[in-house]
């Protein structure tokens, strides 16, 4: 066990690495950033000074190790836009985005797993047709789309939900605003549900998908067929038996949904006038702020790998023939 | 049993672990001006105007600062206006009144402003207002150390030709220019006053997340990417604001902006796109408000050497061809139909009423552009095509650009001018290209004008080698001209020099001339404001109807 | 599908492999029950087939050439006749009095073009590395599966934004970024069916007997590998289809004069609220129809060419 943690830490060191290493000369590959930097009638000096400034008149691989070993010592460097360090820009943005991928992320899984079941203990059924057909359309329609869709029906047209907004919840919990914090969420669940569920369409309808089948192939196995033959009732053998079991293919598949989910926030966010960090990625990368696209790209890239050996752990002790090795 | 315990236990941990690492990132940011969240305004109830005196805007983009000096866009020019005085402050109309300074005077030779200001002015933490302020303010700008590229610093001050600032008495205070500028005193109106004592105790990065203004409104809370918050400042008596409270929403998708304006969620809405108009006005909830606005759209030709290797580039280095390519573009009805607005075509640079109003638009008349391309030396050939030609364009800056490049661009091939057109990302290709000259050999722009002078309008090429003449255009008589306008003082001379001027321009146009782009509001029926011609939103005199 | 899915489309098809292919049972059976008809996958090949038609005879299908403007016709909707009582505009026109109509049957080839031609370029590149890593094991095996480590972990719509701003927008490196951005998925089924042949009895005496390397990659382990890729393949164009419309939104699509379905539907967006429903429905559908289409002959053909999965 503990060998195995000290190993995937490595590894974890290892891609990180990598990702630092991708996002450094991809985004050096456009060359220099210094003209979006200077003013308009800036002579030819005053942009040699700040791009000295700015540090882009080094050669890149010593460009690339300062980063690093700044980067190393929790120092990303300032935003070339804002001037404020980038790391903090990231983090102020960090709740919204948060609290949005956590919630599509509650409805992609919580609402999958009836349907799923209900699909299969149904096979065969007008039901079934219907939750597949869902899972198909779900599965066919540009985020983008469905979310101005919505907006225009459920938030103008019908007036049930806010169209755009945010109420934040984690940033006061984590500065230690309790009471607000829970004052705002009725209006914060109010707010995600929009975005959330578009976010979260494409998600939900594969899971469901992947629920039902994955309950199908356990439903026959011979086991089950044991249980019902000793005379457990359906919905115990659900319970009990078949359900654990169709949980475990569900399982390996919640660390990478996070990641998954996490590339839709850039046009849910846009769409949605969402302040995370989607689209300050997009702007930063748009606007060549180097030091905050980097930020984020590796922060959301340890938080990917973290939780994945997270899912990982979970998964064995949920199938204890499965062994660490 | 005892094995999955262990396992269980190290899951907690792990996860513990992971939610810790997400807490402590996210903690120390939080910033200590804002000690209480507000929550933006409740999506579910309609912000009747008269539930509360708040009045909501929504733009496009975020802020980038709250620095006085750093102004980067008109987003941001439009929230610190309402927090920043100027000395003086150009109207609607165009004219220039006093505002924090209540006269000015000008020294003999044009080159010394002496500004007096009002008695009584304080910023918003309670320091008085005073001459030191306003020098110290200009001082601050143009320090090189303080690296400012925005507006004041990289624009006003180099155009103004700012030299230096003195402090002549308690509330007289001057500011010294290179040399005579017609239009010092409006480039002087751009620059938003603030306090010496509190910014010279802040750092540069404090300063622009905690300002401390000194208009009508005092700041409250700046939410990246969601809002801006400001409060009435009620000791301040130069202007009588009727909302209590502004907030600066940022909503960037334009349908997203449309439906919380018919929702009756936010009051005014920036940049509705032509198509949604209907939409709007159709609803019982707000209507359209469209100004002619004031800047320039044009296509620009770049002349430089650069693209001599290509047909195009060459060929629109004869002037012939430049004023053939006028005729070939159906501007009205590029603003009938992608603009919805009945536009005069350009005929200078210069915004009306202050252009030579004996210079006609050029009129749409395919026959003649393609007359005048065959008389120019540039027959079609057996395939139709004259010449080929790169059209480049940024995207999503202007109103309906995208649209209204790729009709230019059929317009052209339309008479024989094979036009390809390229859409590029606006802030990381176009604008480093535009600045280095590199764009085109067509290309689409447009710059900002004003209501209030000419030579503001003309600016753009005041020098052959300046670097707003991104088309190089180097015709000797409109340069020569440039140098005795700056020593033209008077206001009959200086018109006659920019009539003549402009008949220069556009006998040999630098620019395919298109129109002024109009600006369209989305306003609540519950507020009672009337847009700007120059971009600029001030909703100081902005009152609810009840 | 969520752009979210579609520009993760490696997350979504790891997923797939490693889980659905191998234990759901035939859907094609299911699906001929509780569809309650068993011509779900003809349809979708006809239409996948007409949609290749079209495509392929955009020219002479195109009623009109997919880029001629008229302003003044700007925004007429579908079955607008012109002043002789023909048919002017079937599916009415665009913002830029463009036909809706040609648009569609030209955008059809490129939006089929990119989603097939990033799926091979994927394909070809996963399956390749996968090979490779599964057949030659030990550092170089590590290497590569690291490198994949890195590629999951790395936000693909960063990354495809990231290049795309680089290397600017376009037919070819749309191919390029969405085709690269799931090489994973292909690499990982490859190095796991690699390894798996490889302890074969079958493989070893091949081995002994003299076979090179090369032939018993070719022969022995490439067919048993090719079914799985095949079925993933077919999911993945329909993703690599809405991460075009996505990427499209973002301003990141092709250029505006090469029509794709995504592109249209972006373009659309704020006519949305106009009313010109035309402009966003027919490039919705077409795009619905493809996806839909190809995700049920996925799910046959896993069924059908998964020689593991037929007996079940």
């Amino acid at each position: 066990m503990g060998n195995y943690l000290i190993r995937r830490l490595l590894q974890t060191v290892i891609v990180i690495f990598g990702v630092t290493l991708l996002t450094f000369f991809s985004l050096h590959l456009a060359g220099d950033p210094t003209l979006l930097y200077v003013s308009e009638r800036a002579s030819d000096a005053e942009i040699a000074e700040t791009r000295a400034k700015l540090g882009f008149d080094k050669p890149l691989s010593r460009q690339y190790i300062d980063f690093v070993t700044n980067a190393a010592r929790g120092d990303f460097g300032n935003s070339l836009r804002t001037r404020t360090p980038a790391f903090d820009l990231v983090m102020e943005r960090l709740p919204a985005t948060i609290e949005l991928t956590l919630f599509a992320m509650f409805v992609a899984i919580v609402f999958a797993v009836p349907i799923g079941i209900l699909a299969a203990m149904n096979r065969g059924t007008a039901l079934d047709g219907g939750v597949m057909l869902f899972a198909m359309f779900g599965q066919s329609m540009p985020s983008f789309w469905l979310g101005i869709m919505l907006i225009l029906i459920v938030g103008l047209r019908l007036g049930w939900l806010p169209i755009s907004g945010h109420v934040p919840v984690l940033q006061p919990l984590f500065e230690g605003h309790f009471m607000v914090a829970f004052e705002n969420i009725p209006g914060a669940i109010n707010h995600l549900i929009l975005p959330g569920v578009t976010l979260a369409t494409f998600s939900l309808a594969r899971n469901a998908r992947l629920i039902r089948s994955s309950m199908l192939e356990v439903l026959s196995q011979d086991y089950i067929t044991t249980a019902k033959a000793k005379g457990l009732r359906t919905w115990t053998v659900v319970g009990r038996h078949a359900f654990r079991n169709a949980l475990i293919p569900f399982i390996t598949i919640v660390g990478l949904e996070f990641g998954f989910l996490l590339s839709g926030v850039v046009v849910i966010e846009t769409v949605f006038s969402w302040p995370g960090v989607g689209r300050l990625v997009f702007n930063s990368i748009n606007q060549r702020d180097i030091p905050v696209v980097q930020s984020a790209v590796i922060f959301f890239s340890l938080l990917f790998v973290l939780l994945n050996l997270l899912v990982d752990l979970v998964y064995t002790t949920l199938d204890p023939r499965i062994r660490l090795s | 049993m005892h094995y999955l315990a262990r396992r269980n236990w190290l899951v907690v941990c792990a996860l513990i672990a992971l939610l810790a690492l997400m807490a402590g990132c996210a903690a120390p940011t939080a910033s200590d001006t804002s000690s209480e969240t507000s929550a933006p305004t409740d999506g579910e109830t309609s912000a009747d105007s008269s539930d509360a005196t708040r009045l909501i805007i929504a733009q496009t983009v975020d802020l980038e600062g709250l620095e006085p000096s750093e102004v980067n866009s008109r987003a941001e020019s439009n929230v610190f206006a309402h927090m920043y005085g100027t000395l003086y402050e150009i109207t609607d109309s165009g004219a220039i009144e006093p505002y924090l300074a209540q006269a000015y005077q000008v020294s003999e030779d044009g080159t010394e402003y002496t500004f007096t200001l009002n008695e009584g002015l304080t910023c918003h933490d309670g320091e008085p207002l005073t001459a030191e302020d306003v020098v110290y303010t200009f001082q601050r700008a143009a320090d090189p150390e303080n690296g400012f590229t925005g507006n004041t610093a990289g624009f006003v001050l180099d155009a103004l030709g700012y030299a230096d600032a003195r402090v002549d008495g308690d509330l007289d205070a001057t500011i010294v220019i290179n040399a005579y500028s017609p239009i010092a005193l409006g480039l002087i109106s751009e620059v938003y006053i603030h306090c010496k004592d509190y910014y010279e105790s802040v750092s540069l990065e404090d300063a622009a997340q905690n300002p401390v203004g000194s208009g009508p409104y005092k700041f409250v809370e700046w939410v990246k990417d969601d809002y801006t918050l400001l409060e009435k400042w009620d000791e301040f008596t130069l202007r009588d604001a009727t909302y209590d409270e502004l907030e600066w929403r940022v909503i960037p998708e334009a349908s997203t902006r449309t439906a919380e304006l018919i929702a009756g969620n936010v009051d005014i809405i920036t940049n509705v796109p032509p198509d949604q108009h209907t939409a709007i006005n159709n609803s019982d909830a707000a209507t359209v408000a469209g100004v002619a606005g004031t800047r320039r759209m044009y296509v620009g030709f770049n002349q430089r050497d650069i693209f001599d290797d290509t047909e195009g580039g060459l060929a629109i280095k004869d002037p012939a061809v430049r004023v053939a390519l006028q005729y070939a573009v159906d501007v009205p009805t590029i603003c009938q139909t992608l603009l919805a607005f009945d536009c005069e075509r350009a005929s200078s640079m210069v915004n009306p009423p202050n252009d030579n109003p004996n210079l006609e638009p050029y009129p749409y008349d395919p026959e003649m552009a393609e007359q005048l391309l065959d008389e120019a030396g540039y027959p079609r050939g057996d395939d139709g095509v004259r010449f080929d030609i790169t059209f480049q364009a940024g995207r999503g800056r202007y109103l309906n650009d995208e649209a209204v490049v790729l009709a230019i661009g059929q317009y052209l091939t339309d008479v024989g001018v094979n036009t390809n057109v390229e859409i590029l990302d606006w802030s990381s290709e176009f604008v480093p290209a535009l600045r280095q000259h590199d764009v085109g050999p067509l290309y689409f722009v447009g710059t900002g004008g004003s209501t209030w002078s000419a030579v503001y309008d003309m600016a753009d090429l005041s020098e052959p080698t300046g670097a707003t003449n991104y088309t190089e255009w180097q015709n000797p008589e409109w340069f020569s001209r440039w140098a005795q306008l700056s020593e033209t003082q008077d206001a009959d001379g200086q018109k006659a020099l920019v009539d003549e001027m402009l008949e220069i321009f556009y006998n040999d146009p630098p620019w395919l001339l298109l129109y002024f782009q109009p600006d369209f509001y989305g306003v609540s029926d519950g507020v009672d404001w009337t847009p700007r011609r120059d971009e600029q939103i001030n909703v100081v005199p902005a009152k609810p109807i009840n | 599908m969520a752009n979210s899915a579609s520009l993760s489309t490696t997350d979504d098809a790891v997923y797939v492999t490693d889980r659905e292919i191998r234990l759901s049972p035939p859907w094609w059976r299911k699906a001929a029950r509780s569809l309650a008809a068993a011509k779900w996958p003809i349809l979708a090949i006809v239409i996948l087939l007409s949609l290749m038609l079209l495509a392929v005879f955009a020219e002479p299908l195109a009623p009109a050439d997919p880029n001629r403007q008229n302003l003044i016709r700007r925004l007429q909707p579908p079955l607008t006749q012109n002043e002789d009582g023909g048919m002017e505009y079937w599916l009415g026109s665009d913002g830029l009095g463009r036909d809706v109509l040609s648009r569609l049957i030209y955008g059809a080839r490129i939006s089929i073009l990119v989603g097939v031609m990033a799926v091979v370029v994927g394909g070809i590149l996963g399956t390749f590395l996968g090979v490779i890593a599964g057949y030659a094991g030990g550092r170089t095996d590590d290497i590569i599966m690291r490198i994949a480590d890195i590629q999951l972990a790395f936000p693909f719509i960063l990354l495809a934004i990231m290049v795309l701003v680089v290397l600017g927008a376009g037919v070819l490196n749309l191919v390029l970024v969405l085709g690269v951005g799931q090489w994973v998925t292909y690499a990982r089924i490859a190095r796991g069916e690699t390894i798996a042949q490889k302890q074969k009895d079958f493989v070893d005496s091949a081995r002994s007997i003299g076979v090179g390397h090369r032939r018993l990659v070719l022969r022995t382990i490439m067919p048993n590998i090719l079914a799985p890729i095949i079925v993933i393949a077919s999911f993945n164009v329909a993703s690599v289809i809405l991460s075009e419309a996505s990427l499209s939104f973002l301003g990141l699509g092709v250029p505006p004069t090469i029509p794709t379905w995504g592109g249209m539907l972006a373009e659309s967006r704020d006519q949305l609220l106009g009313g010109y429903w035309w402009l966003a429905v027919f490039p919705g559908v077409a795009i619905m129809l493809t996806v839909l289409s190809l995700n049920i002959l996925g799910d046959w053909m896993r069924d059908f060419l998964d020689p593991r999965l037929r007996g079940r």
